[in-house]
C-alpha cells in the first residue's frame, strides 16, 4: 500500500452473545474498508445487516471483537468514545430535551472550556450553516423534524469533528423534505470537507450522496464501489437484486472466442465483451445474467416473444410482466410515443439492449 | 474491498471469564461507577439479606440456649397447641383473602368510575381516595373505633347499640377486614386506573364499531384486558394486609392473626424464636406471592405500564352501567371522608362519647408529651430520605443503564427489603445488629480494601493490602488503651495531613477528599463538648424548651457520630477515588499513603463493636431506607427507561465522559423522579410502623409506635390528634416540595405510582 488512507478498517468482527443461547453471533464479520480523507461514504444494506454496529465501533461505543480501526494512521480500539472526536448524528436526533437549541449546538463546546465569546461565535456561524438562525431559543420539542434533524446536525459540525458518523439521520422525514435534507446534507460536507460515514437503507439516498457505496450483507461487505460502478457492475446477484430492479435469468457458458464469451440463455445465444462478465469463468459453467428492466426494448420486431401477464401504468412508465415460458421478465417502458398499453394476455417482442447485459456467477 | 473468506472458528469464551469481563471492563474500571456498584450491593447485603437470613435461621434455634429446636413447628401437630396454632393460621388467611377480594373491588369501582364515567370532582375523589396511602397505617382503624365502636357516634349516638358481650362490635376478625379494605383499596384503584387510562381507546371504538354495546366492550374487552392488573392487585393487598401490624393490634380483640402474634411474641413474651417462627410462617406465602407477582403476572399484562396514557378516552354512558358504578364510588368517598372527618373532629372534642364539644386539650396534650417523638420521626424520615432517594436512583441507573453480573439478584433483594412484611425485617434487625454482624463487615472490609487498592495500584496489590493489615492490626492493638478522643482525633489528624500532602502534590480536589474525612473526625470528637451545653441549658428551661433543646443536641448527636465502621467504609471509598493514578506525582510516597489509609481504614470500621446498631439511631433510618427503597427505584427506573440510551451516547460523542453526561445529561431529566420520590419516600417512612416498632427506643421514640400505645392508653381522641399532626406533617412536607419544585413535578404528570402501601 503506497500511502495510508484515514480511516481504515482491518479485518474488523464483531460478536455478540445471544440473549437466548450462550452463543455468540456475529453482527459484522470480516470487514476491510479504506476511507479517504474528506470522502462521503455510505453504508448501504437490508436492515439487520451489521450497519449500525459498524458506525458505533467506529464511533466507540461497541469494541470490535477483532481486527483494527486506524484513524490517520493510529490504532484507536481501545480509545474512550469521548475523546475520539467524531461526531454522531443519531437516528432519533438524541437532542437534549432538557436544553435549548443553543444550549445543544453548545455543549460540546462548553465541555473543551472555551471563552463564551468564542462559543457564541461558533453556534452561530453553524446554526447559519444549517439554517437555523432565529430559533437558538427554542426547546428542541418545538421544532419540526427536519428542524430537530437541523440542530442534531449542527451539534455534530460545530465541532469540526475528523470524522462525520450517521445513522440513517433522514428516516423520520417525509419524502420531499428527505430530498432537500439529503442535497443540504452533500452540500454542507463539500464545503467543510468532512470525512462522512453515512448509513441508510435508502438506495436513493446512497446513490444521491456518496462517492462510494459500501453494500452490507449479513455482516459482510458485499462490495465497495462508486455509485455507477455499484449499478452497472454489481459484484454478486445480492447486489443487483438490491439496488434497483433486475432480472437474473439462468444461464450458461458455451464458449469463448477470444475476449467475446457466448452465452446461452432464454435459448438464446447471447456475445459479451468480457467487461460485461462480473469475473471470468469456466466454460460449460451455469451462471446468471442481469438484465435491468429498462434494458428490455419493446418494439414489433423484436426477436423475442413473450406474453403480458400483468401491466401496470404509472405515468412517465408503464411497468409490465412478462411470462417467457417457465420465466418472468419485468420491463419498464417509458417511450412516450407509444400509442397504447398492451393489455393482459397480448403478445409482445422485445430485444435486450447490447451493451446492457452482464454476467454474474451462480 | 470485501474478501469472502470462510467466517472464522467460534472462540471459546468461558462463561466465567466472560462474566468477569463484563464486571471488570464495564463497571469496575471507573471507580465512580465501582464503588456505586459495590456500596449498593453492600447496602442491600446488610440492610436487607442479612436481617432476612437472621430470621429464618433463628426460627430453628432457642433463642435462649440456642440449641436447634423444632418447638414452635411441632406445636402445629401438639394436640395442647394445636388449637391455636392453626386458628391463626386460619384467621391470617380469611383477613388477606376478604381484603384482598374486597379491596380489589371497591378499587374496581372506584377505578371504572374515575377513569371512564367523566364525574365531576373527579380531581378531589382521586385526591380522597389517594388519602389513605399517605396517612398512618391505623388511622381508619381510630376513625373506625370513633364511629363505629363501642362508643362510636354511629353505633352508640344514633342507632342506639348496647354492646354486651355476644353482640358483634367493631373488634375483631371482621372489624380488621372492614378497616383493611378503606385502608389498602387505593393499592387496586391506583394499579388499576392506569391500566384502564393505559388501554388504546382505539380498541374499543373497533369493537363499538362493530357492534358491541357499552357492557359488551365491557366485558369483552376491557375486563379480559384487566385480568392481569385484577390477579397483581388482589395478591398485592393480600401481602399487604398480612403484613399489617396496626390495624389488627386495634382491633383484633381476641382474633390473633401471624402479624400480631409476632408482635406480642418479641415485645410481650421476649420470645425471638417463637416470633421468628410465627414470621416464616408469615414469610412463605410473602414470598411466594411477591414471585408469583413478579415472575408471572407481570408477564401476563398486555398493556405495558411504561405506555403514556393514551389520548381520548371513551366514556361509559350507558346509564344502568353508569349510575350505579358513581353512586358506590359516592358513597365509598362519604365514607372516607366520614371517617377522616371523624379522626379531625374526634381531636378537638372534650369527650367523644360523652361530650362533644370543641376542646384543643388533646393538642396540647399530644405536643406536650409527643414532643420528643414528633421531632425525632420527623428527623428521622428526614435523614432517611436522601439515604433512600440517592440508593434507589443509584441501583435503578445499574440496572437499567448497566450491564453486570448479578444485575438481576441486586434489582430482586432491593425490592424485598419493602416487600416482606415490616415485623419479619423489624426482627431481623434486632437479631442482626445486637451483636456485630461481623461475617459481613469482615467481607464488605476486605472487597472495599481490594477493590480500592486494586483500582488504585493495579499490581502490586497484596504487599500493601498486607501492609494496611498490619497497621490496622496495630491500631486495633493499641486502640483500646488509648481514650476515644486521642484514637480518633489522632486518625482524623493524620488523615488531614496526608490529604495535604496529596493535596499539594496532586489534584486539590482529592486531598480535600480525604482530608474531609478526617476533618469529620475531628468534629466527631469536638461536638459533643459543643452540644453537651446546649441540652444542660435546655434542662435548666424545663417544659417544651428542655425537650427541643435535648432533641436538637441529639439530631446534632446522630449526623456528627455516623458509627466509625461506616467511616471506615467511607475512607476505603475515598482512597479507591483520592489516590488512583497518582504514582507519577507521589513517587514513593504513594505506596506509603495507599498502605497507612488502608490501616487507618481498618483501625476505624473494627473499632468498639462493628455495627452493632440496636438502639441507635441509624437503624430506624436504615429500617426507613430500605422499607421505601422499592419506590425510589422504580421511580428512577421509569425516569431512566423514558431517556432515549442515545441522548446519553451522544453526549459521551460530544466528549463528554461518563460522568460529566450523568451530571449534566441524566439527572437534569431524572429530577423530577427524584424529587417526587423524594416525597413518597418521606410520606412512607413518616407512616411506617410494622418495621421500627421493634427497633424505638425510649431516646428515639417513633411517633406511629407512639400514638398505638396512646391509644391502648385509653385516649382514643389524643391518638387522633397525633394521627392529625402526622398527617399535617406528610402534606406539609409534600406542600412545601411542590412549592419549590412544581414546575419540575408537573413534567412527571402523574407518572408515578404509590402502589407500595403503608404499614
Ligand atoms: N447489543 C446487541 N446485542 C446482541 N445483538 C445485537 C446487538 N446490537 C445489534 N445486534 C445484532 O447485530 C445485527 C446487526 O445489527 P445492526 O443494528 O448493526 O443492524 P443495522 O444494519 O443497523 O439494521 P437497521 O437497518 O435495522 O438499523 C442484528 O442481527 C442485531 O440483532
Ligand atoms: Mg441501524
Amino acid at each position: 500500500m503506497a500511502e495510508v488512507s484515514y480511516l481504515v478498517f482491518q479485518d474488523i468482527e464483531k460478536r455478540f452473545s445471544s440473549r437466548e443461547g450462550k452463543g455468540q453471533v456475529a453482527a459484522v464479520q470480516n470487514v476491510n474498508l479504506q476511507i479517504e480523507q474528506g470522502e462521503l461514504i455510505t453504508l448501504l444494506g437490508p436492515s439487520g445487516c451489521g450497519k449500525t454496529t459498524t458506525l458505533r465501533m467506529v464511533a466507540g461505543f461497541e469494541s470490535p471483537s477483532r481486527g483494527e480501526i486506524l484513524l490517520a494512521g493510529e490504532r484507536i480500539n481501545q480509545k474512550p468514545p469521548h475523546r475520539r472526536e467524531m461526531a454522531m448524528v443519531f437516528q432519533s436526533y438524541a437532542l437534549f430535551p432538557h436544553l435549548s437549541v443553543f444550549e445543544n449546538v453548545a455543549y460540546g463546546l462548553r465541555l473543551r472550556s472555551l471563552l463564551e465569546i468564542e462559543v457564541r461565535k461558533r453556534v452561530l456561524e453553524v446554526l447559519e450553516l444549517v439554517g437555523l438562525e432565529g430559533l437558538e431559543h427554542r426547546p428542541p420539542q418545538q421544532l419540526s423534524g427536519g428542524q430537530q434533524q437541523r440542530v442534531a446536525l449542527a451539534r455534530a459540525l460545530v465541532l469540526q469533528p475528523k470524522v462525520l458518523l450517521m445513522d440513517e439521520p433522514l428516516s423520520n422525514l417525509d419524502a420531499k423534505l428527505r430530498e432537500q435534507m439529503r442535497t443540504e446534507i452533500r452540500r454542507i460536507q463539500q464545503t467543510l470537507g468532512i470525512t462522512t460515514l453515512y448509513v441508510t437503507h435508502d438506495q436513493a439516498e446512497a446513490m444521491t450522496l456518496a462517492d462510494r457505496i459500501v453494500i452490507m450483507h449479513r455482516g459482510q461487505i458485499e462490495q465497495v464501489d462508486v455509485p455507477t460502478q455499484i449499478y452497472q457492475r454489481p459484484a454478486s446477484a445480492f447486489v443487483a437484486d438490491f439496488i434497483g430492479q433486475s432480472n437474473l435469468l439462468p444461464a450458461r457458458v458455451v464458449g469463448r472466442e477470444g475476449e467475446v464469451w457466448i452465452i446461452q440463455a432464454l435459448e438464446q445465444t447471447f456475445r459479451l465483451p468480457s467487461t460485461a462478465l462480473a469475473r471470468p469463468l469456466a466454460i460449460g459453467e451455469a451462471a446468471q445474467l442481469l438484465i435491468r428492466p429498462e434494458a428490455v426494448c419493446l418494439h414489433p420486431r423484436g426477436s423475442l416473444r413473450a406474453g403480458v401477464q400483468r401491466a401496470t401504468y404509472l405515468g412517465p412508465i408503464v411497468e409490465y410482466e412478462l411470462t417467457l415460458g417457465t420465466q418472468l421478465l419485468t420491463v419498464v417502458d417509458r417511450d412516450p410515443l407509444r400509442p397504447r398499453i398492451y393489455p393482459v394476455g397480448a403478445e409482445v417482442n422485445f430485444d435486450f439492449l447490447p451493451g446492457c447485459l452482464y454476467l454474474l456467477p451462480a | 474491498m470485501a474478501q469472502l473468506t470462510a467466517p472464522s472458528p467460534e472462540v471459546p469464551v468461558t462463561l466465567w471469564q466472560e462474566r468477569w469481563g463484563k464486571l471488570a471492563g464495564t463497571l469496575l474500571r471507573d471507580p465512580t461507577l465501582g464503588l456505586g456498584l459495590i456500596s449498593s450491593i453492600l447496602f442491600v447485603v446488610l440492610f436487607v439479606a442479612t436481617p432476612l437470613v437472621q430470621v429464618i435461621v433463628q426460627a430453628f434455634f432457642d433463642s435462649r440456649t440456642g440449641d436447634p429446636s423444632l418447638e414452635y413447628f411441632r406445636r402445629y401437630l401438639d394436640p395442647v397447641y394445636r388449637g391455636h396454632q392453626w386458628r391463626v393460621l386460619w384467621n391470617t388467611l380469611i383477613m388477606g383473602s376478604c381484603t384482598a377480594l374486597g379491596g380489589t373491588a371497591l378499587g374496581l369501582i372506584f377505578a371504572l368510575t374515575l377513569a371512564r364515567c367523566r364525574v365531576p370532582g373527579q380531581r378531589w375523589l382521586h385526591y380522597l381516595s389517594l388519602l389513605p396511602t399517605v396517612s398512618p397505617p391505623f388511622a381508619i382503624a381510630i376513625a373506625a373505633i370513633l364511629l363505629f365502636g363501642r362508643s362510636g357516634l354511629v353505633t352508640r349516638q344514633w342507632l342506639g347499640i348496647q354492646f354486651r358481650p355476644g353482640v358483634n362490635d367493631i373488634y375483631g376478625l371482621d372489624g380488621i377486614i372492614f378497616v383493611q379494605i378503606i385502608t389498602f383499596f387505593p393499592v387496586a384503584y391506583l394499579i388499576l386506573r392506569a391500566l384502564l387510562e393505559r388501554m388504546d381507546a382505539a380498541m374499543e371504538e373497533a369493537a363499538m364499531n362493530m357492534g358491541a354495546s357499552c357492557w359488551q366492550v365491557l366485558t369483552t374487552v376491557i375486563f379480559p384486558l384487566l385480568i392481569p392488573g385484577l390477579a397483581g392487585s388482589v395478591l398485592l393487598l393480600f401481602v399487604e394486609s398480612l403484613a399489617d401490624l396496626g390495624n389488627p393490634l386495634l382491633l383484633g380483640g381476641n382474633a390473633m392473626v401471624l402479624s400480631s402474634e409476632i408482635f406480642l411474641a418479641v415485645n410481650g413474651q421476649y420470645d425471638q424464636q417463637r416470633g421468628a417462627a410465627f414470621s416464616l410462617m408469615l414469610l412463605l406465602p410473602t414470598l411466594l406471592v411477591f414471585l408469583l407477582q413478579r415472575y408471572w403476572v407481570s408477564q401476563r399484562s398486555y398493556i405495558s405500564v411504561t405506555g403514556k396514557p393514551s389520548a381520548g378516552q371513551i366514556a361509559i354512558t350507558e346509564p344502568w352501567i353508569r349510575w350505579p358504578l358513581v353512586i358506590l364510588t359516592g358513597l365509598g368517598s362519604l365514607l372516607i371522608l366520614a371517617l377522616y372527618g371523624s379522626i379531625l373532629v374526634g381531636s378537638i372534642t372534650r369527650l367523644w362519647g360523652i361530650d362533644y364539644s370543641l376542646d384543643w386539650q388533646h393538642y396540647r396534650a399530644a405536643f406536650n408529651r409527643g414532643l420528643t417523638p414528633i421531632l425525632a420521626t420527623t428527623f428521622l424520615s428526614v435523614a432517611a430520605t436522601p439515604l433512600a432517594v440517592l440508593m434507589g436512583i443509584l441501583i435503578a441507573y445499574l440496572v437499567v443503564r448497566k450491564n453486570f453480573w448479578g444485575k438481576q439478584s441486586l434489582d430482586f433483594v432491593s425490592n424485598l427489603g419493602a416487600a416482606v412484611p415490616g415485623t419479619i425485617l423489624g426482627i431481623g434487625y434486632i437479631l442482626a445488629f445486637i451483636r456485630p454482624p461481623l461475617l459481613v463487615v469482615v467481607g464488605a472490609t476486605v472487597i472495599l480494601a481490594w477493590y480500592a487498592t486494586w483500582s488504585v495500584l493495579a499490581q502490586r496489590c497484596w504487599g500493601v493490602l498486607l501492609l494496611g493489615s498490619l497497621l490496622g492490626a496495630l491500631l486495633r492493638w493499641v486502640g483500646p488503651s488509648l481514650s476515644y478522643e486521642l484514637y480518633v482525633g489522632g486518625i482524623g489528624g493524620l488523615l488531614m495531613a496526608m490529604g495535604g500532602v496529596v493535596g499539594w502534590h496532586s489534584r486539590l480536589w482529592k486531598g480535600g477528599l480525604l482530608a474531609a474525612v478526617g476533618l469529620y473526625l475531628e468534629l466527631a470528637v469536638v461536638e459533643p463538648f459543643v452540644t453537651e451545653p446546649i441540652g444542660v441549658w435546655g434542662r435548666t428551661l424545663g417544659g417544651d424548651m428542655a425537650k427541643l433543646l435535648t432533641s436538637v443536641q441529639a439530631m446534632i448527636g446522630v449526623i456528627f457520630q455516623l458509627p466509625l465502621t461506616l467511616v471506615g467504609f467511607v475512607l476505603l471509598g475515598v482512597v479507591a477515588l483520592a489516590l488512583r493514578a497518582e504514582a507519577r506525582l507521589l513517587g514513593r510516597l504513594h505506596l506509603g499513603l495507599v498502605a497507612v489509609s488502608l490501616g487507618l481504614a481498618f483501625g476505624l470500621i473494627f473499632a468498639g463493636e462493628p455495627l452493632a446498631l440496636v438502639g441507635t439511631p441509624y437503624i430506624v433510618i436504615a429500617a426507613y431506607a430500605v422499607r421505601s427503597l422499592p419506590t425510589s427505584v422504580r421511580a428512577g427506573m421509569a425516569a431512566l427507561q423514558q431517556i432515549d440510551p442515545s441522548i446519553e451516547e451522544a453526549s459521551i460523542n460530544l466528549g463528554a465522559d461518563t460522568q460529566t453526561t450523568f451530571r449534566r445529561v441524566t439527572v437534569p431529566l431524572i429530577v423530577p423522579a427524584l424529587l417526587a420520590g423524594a416525597i413518597f419516600a418521606f410520606a412512607r417512612h413518616m407512616t411506617s410502623l410494622s418495621a421500627i416498632i421493634f427497633l424505638t427506643t425510649p431516646r428515639w421514640p417513633i411517633l406511629t409506635a407512639w400514638i398505638l400505645s396512646e391509644v391502648e392508653q385509653g385516649g382514643m381522641s389524643t391518638a387522633a390528634a397525633y394521627s392529625m399532626i402526622l398527617i399535617a406533617l406528610v402534606f406539609g412536607a409534600i406542600l412545601l416540595m411542590t412549592a419549590f419544585a412544581g414546575q419540575q413535578l408537573r413534567q412527571l404528570g402523574g407518572g408515578l405510582d404509590l402502589t407500595m402501601g403503608g404499614g
